[in-house]
């Protein structure tokens, strides 16, 4: 235990003789949490379109106000041809070019079918089925009021839609849990791999190992102070996520310190394998980093919905620690669940595990 | 010149000889976008959904019908009754219920809107917030087939009605596959972690061996140094986004419809004010640790301000400010009108002027700072 | 002294050369010349300030007062053309590890202009002198402490410069290695070139033309080893060393 202290001893001045280090991992996760807080707002706004008014008869000009009344579309370009629309895509001016074609207005008062044309930039799938969707959105309210002028019951299906846990779709509530996550395992990993790797490469390692410490000593004494700097880490991201983004807490506190302990574990062991495996600073951090990063980030389930994932990599997702941390996390701070014995358990299987074979592989290299 | 020559040959050297950084490297482009090109992917798909019946008549069977008529929602396995809503969506059994309540289909022939009932788990909010447009985007073509019947029932009225219909034509991408458009996103992060990151370690590890006050002392001049640090990551990077992008042409089928000369100069632009960032990076670190820190940084802000996730219109004005000094915001546009949307130099010119301003800027920044650091 | 002077046979010149960190005077105001063709033998303990002296001798550090000049050239000014005459070997051996034996040498060569003719004569002349010629493929990490600090040598000098300033050179090594290195130097002083050397072996300084020693920064003494010995009235240098520092 003495030898364990003496070796965090050591580590926490190599930590506090770096301040800018320091500042950036601690710095680091707030700058997320504030970019992705305040940047992603995923209630889509502000899209520009096109419009190419053929008709110009007060229907066609209500047709456009209701497209741009809402926040949703702003208009940006009155086109006076059909033949500006794809460079205006290609330049990226607009999402979306509506057409209606002259004659718009006649048809409608003669009880026709009315067609008005969308032309949607479908570069960004997601963004393009949104707009789609709005504005067909449009088009049935139009009609509903058609109908309405002539006494008939628009609506024979009402839906009333519930958002239970987070009603309001904020995307902090969303976000705070995901960092969390993403900032513990990227800290942790980063840190510890490197740290070890860069006594590997000033050979200072070679020189701890001939002293009677054990490897194990080594290894715990060189873990602690990151695990301390992660777990403030972590710490500071909830914090800030509870004052300033009003993120629920809905379960205990203690509890969610609990499972972050044990993914902390696991975060830790991870780095240290990576440590075991690399020579240099240099393979040890893209090691870290790609092992981590995007995985934690686009595996999870954080951002991307796993389940909509082919079958073998939904199973790559499943041995993500992040994936079932993450699900703890937002059980238990925006619905108050605290019982996962399964997603528990696996991460707890994870730890040992990672912990066994780093312990294993790190004496072998050194031994 | 041959100075320069004999440091790109060294460095080249130095990389290849760990194996597991050879490695590393021919291997990121094809693993990350293997995985990630499957993982990046907003289409939703296999929403665990439930339905509480009550009304059980043919009209809510025809619903329930039209709800699963995609993959997008999957019927999962649960006992979901109106008063378990919240336990069974707080244990993660189903993502989305959908209710319909008794006296579905009798409000409906009597020409009275009948109220269903839409439960999402909002947790996840991205993919609850998707799920519900999705539905209420069926739920709204149910109405408005459920009208159109009642219309031609009361055909009896004298005047038809006007309607107006809308027909929406996709450019660029008719699927709508949201991966044709992540991926090129992919590959300029491929080529920004090769490109920044290692120069920046490159640079800070001869300062941390001591090798480079023994240049210090031999006629090259900073900016040969430079040149022969960072034109091998030039090199690397290049190779990188040819490798990036033929896998995502010939694997992912994505198309490519611009230049390929338009795709090496935006590279080349973009690269260089990533390798300015690396340079940059290592004049003001003393050790690996430290330049591997600040390359983070910029990397983090980058993806983040980029409209990598999300579209950059979406942001606060304060946030859009921020923006405009992340090389990334131009560089991806580039990209993604290359692939996709079929653009010449004229579309996209201001992309290229603004990736050569930030160039020349970051790199006398990081000239300047790293001629402090050597003298 | 007793040597003629001219300007013309003066290798390395230093006048009230200063460098002061902060509140701390690394080297306070020291005078020097060295002769050309001259082993001169620059002496002191751990942290007197040799290294920050070298180091502004070879227009890494600039000097926070005075003037050094290498043949005739003021540091200050002409950096550039010094660097093309000086060949610098540092304490820490600044060989890349991670490549082989020839590869750095041709490495050096390649930064000093050499020509790729050049650098293959050259090299395997080197590796000869050397006596690396069978390491050629070695991986510089696997030299032994010795080797590596020949091979070091061999890496500063594909240029024949006239002038080499060797800080701390054989720290480290042991006596027989120390035995072929300085064999090495006197080649090299024999064939003209003027050494620079600092060391705290004090049998080393045996071996110099004229030595200094240097105590906190400044210099105490400067002649040939014979006349400090007499000087001091002691036999070995290592006697005359510890009476001047102590004193």
């Amino acid at each position: 235990m003495k030898r364990t202290l003496a070796i965090a001893r050591k580590e926490v001045f190599h930590i506090l003789r770096d301040p800018r280090s320091l500042m950036v991992s601690v710095l680091m996760p707030l700058m997320m949490l504030l970019l992705f807080g305040y940047a992603i707002d995923m209630e889509l706004r502000d899209l520009p379109i096109a419009i190419l008014d053929q008709d110009r008869t007060p229907l066609s000009r209500e047709f456009i106000s209701h497209m741009t009344s809402s926040e949703f579309f702003i208009k940006n370009a009155d086109l006076a041809s059909r033949d500006q629309i794809e460079a205006g895509f290609r330049r990226s001016e607009y999402r979306a070019a509506i057409i209606i074609p002259k004659g718009f207005d006649e048809k409608v008062t003669r009880g026709e079918e009315s067609p008005v044309q969308v032309l949607v930039d479908g570069a960004d799938a997601t963004t393009a089925q949104t707009v789609d969707n709005y504005i067909s959105q449009v088009v049935i309210l139009l009609n509903n009021r058609l109908v309405e002028n002539r006494e008939f019951q628009a609506t024979l299906l009402d839906p009333r839609i519930r958002f239970f846990f987070n009603p309001q779709l904020r995307s902090a509530d969303f976000v705070v849990p995901g960092l969390v996550a993403v900032i513990m395992m990227m800290i942790c990993a980063l840190l510890t791999s490197i740290a070890v790797a860069r006594e590997k490469e000033t050979g200072t390692l070679e020189q701890i190992l001939t002293t009677p410490v054990l490897a194990r000593n080594v290894m715990i004494g060189k873990v602690m102070p990151y695990m301390l700097i992660s777990a403030f880490d972590a710490a500071l991201v909830l914090i800030v996520g509870y004052f300033v983004f009003k993120v629920p807490m809905a379960g205990s506190w203690l509890v969610l310190a609990g499972y972050s302990t044990m993914y902390l574990l696991i975060a830790l062991s991870f780095g240290l394998l990576i440590s075991s495996v690399s020579k240099t600073q240099q393979v040890a951090m893209m090691m870290a980093l790609l092992a981590t990063l995007l995985p934690t980030l686009l595996l999870s389930g954080f951002i991307f919905s796993v389940d909509s994932m082919p079958l073998w990599l939904q199973v790559v997702c499943h041995a993500n620690p992040a994936f079932y941390y993450l699900k703890i996390l937002r059980g238990i701070m925006l619905s108050g669940h605290a019982w996962y014995p399964l997603e528990g358990g696996i991460m707890l299987g994870m730890a040992i595990f990672l912990m066994t074979l780093a312990v294993a592989r790190f004496r072998d290299r050194l031994e | 010149m041959q100075i320069i020559r004999y440091l790109v040959i060294k460095e080249f050297r130095q990389i290849f000889r760990d194996h597991m950084m050879a490695r590393i490297i021919i291997l990121i482009p094809f693993v990350q976008l293997l995985i990630l090109g499957y993982a990046v992917n907003t289409d939703l798909k296999n929403v665990k959904t439930a339905i509480v019946d009550q009304d059980h008549t043919p009209q809510s069977r025809q619903l329930i019908k039209s709800m699963y008529a995609s993959d997008l929602f999957l019927p999962a396995k649960s006992d979901v009754t109106p008063d378990n809503l919240e336990d069974r969506l707080g244990s993660d059994q189903v993502d989305l219920i959908l209710w319909i309540p008794r006296g579905y289909a009798e409000a409906q022939s009597r020409h009275q809107s009948a109220q269903v009932g839409v439960f999402l788990d909002g947790r996840n909010s991205s993919i609850a917030g998707r799920a519900g447009g999705y539905t209420l985007g069926i739920l709204r073509q149910e109405n408005q087939r459920l009208l159109e019947n009642s219309t031609l029932n009361a055909s009896a009225f004298s005047l038809p009605i006007g309607r107006i219909t809308a027909t929406t034509r996709f450019f660029y991408n008719p699927d709508l596959t949201s991966r044709d458009y992540m991926i090129p996103g992919i590959v300029a992060l491929i080529v920004t972690i090769i490109t920044a990151f290692l120069t920046g370690m490159a640079v800070v590890k001869e300062k941390e061996v001591g090798t480079l006050e023994q240049l210090m002392v031999t006629p090259i001049t900073p900016l040969q140094l430079i040149a022969g640090k960072t034109i091998p990551f030039l090199i690397l990077g290049m190779i990188e986004l040819t490798f990036a992008t033929l896998f995502a042409v010939l694997y992912f089928k994505l198309p490519f419809t611009g230049s390929i000369l338009l795709l090496f100069l935006g590279a080349l632009l973009y690269i260089m004010v990533t390798l300015s960032v690396g340079v940059f990076a290592s004049a003001v670190s003393r050790t690996q640790q430290q330049a591997m820190f600040t390359v983070w940084f910029f990397l983090v802000y980058g993806i983040l301000t980029s409209g990598f996730f999300y579209p950059l219109e979406n942001m606060p004005a304060f946030v859009q400010y921020l923006t405009y000094i992340n090389p990334l915001r131009y560089f991806l546009p580039i990209l993604r009108g290359l692939f996709l949307k079929g653009v010449g130099f004229f579309d996209i010119w201001d992309e290229y002027a603004a990736l050569l301003t930030l160039g020349i800027l970051f790199f006398s920044a990081a000239v300047i700072r790293f001629k402090k650091t050597v003298e | 002294m007793s040597k003629p002077e001219s300007n013309n046979h003066i290798a390395v010149k230093a006048e009230k050369l200063t460098r002061r960190f902060g509140d701390f005077t690394a080297v306070n105001s020291i005078d020097l010349q060295v002769q050309k063709g001259e082993i001169f033998g620059f002496l002191g303990a751990n942290g007197a300030g040799k290294t920050t002296a070298i180091r502004m001798l070879c227009g890494l550090l600039r000097p926070s007062e005075g003037e050094a000049w290498i043949e005739g050239l003021p540091v200050s000014k002409s950096a550039e053309k010094i660097k093309r005459r000086i060949g610098y070997m540092s304490q820490k051996f600044s060989l890349y590890n991670d490549l082989k034996v020839w590869e750095n040498l041709e490495f050096y060569g390649g930064i000093y202009g050499l020509s790729k003719s050049e650098i293959e004569s050259a090299s395997d002349i080197m590796l000869a002198r050397l006596q690396l010629a069978e390491y050629r493929n070695t991986m510089t990490v696997e030299l032994p402490l010795g080797f590596k600090q020949r091979l070091a040598l061999g890496c500063a000098i594909p240029h024949n410069p006239g002038i080499i300033l060797l800080d701390e050179p054989t720290s480290g090594v042991d006596p027989i290695a120390r035995r072929k290195f300085w064999d090495l130097i006197y080649e090299l002083a024999e064939s003209g070139t003027t050494i620079f050397v600092t060391t705290h072996y004090m049998d080393e300084a045996e071996y110099c033309s004229r030595v200094s020693i240097m105590v906190h920064g400044k210099i105490v003494a400067l002649d040939t080893p014979r006349e400090l010995k007499k000087q001091q009235k002691v036999t070995t240098m290592q006697d005359v060393f510890l009476k001047l520092v102590e004193s």
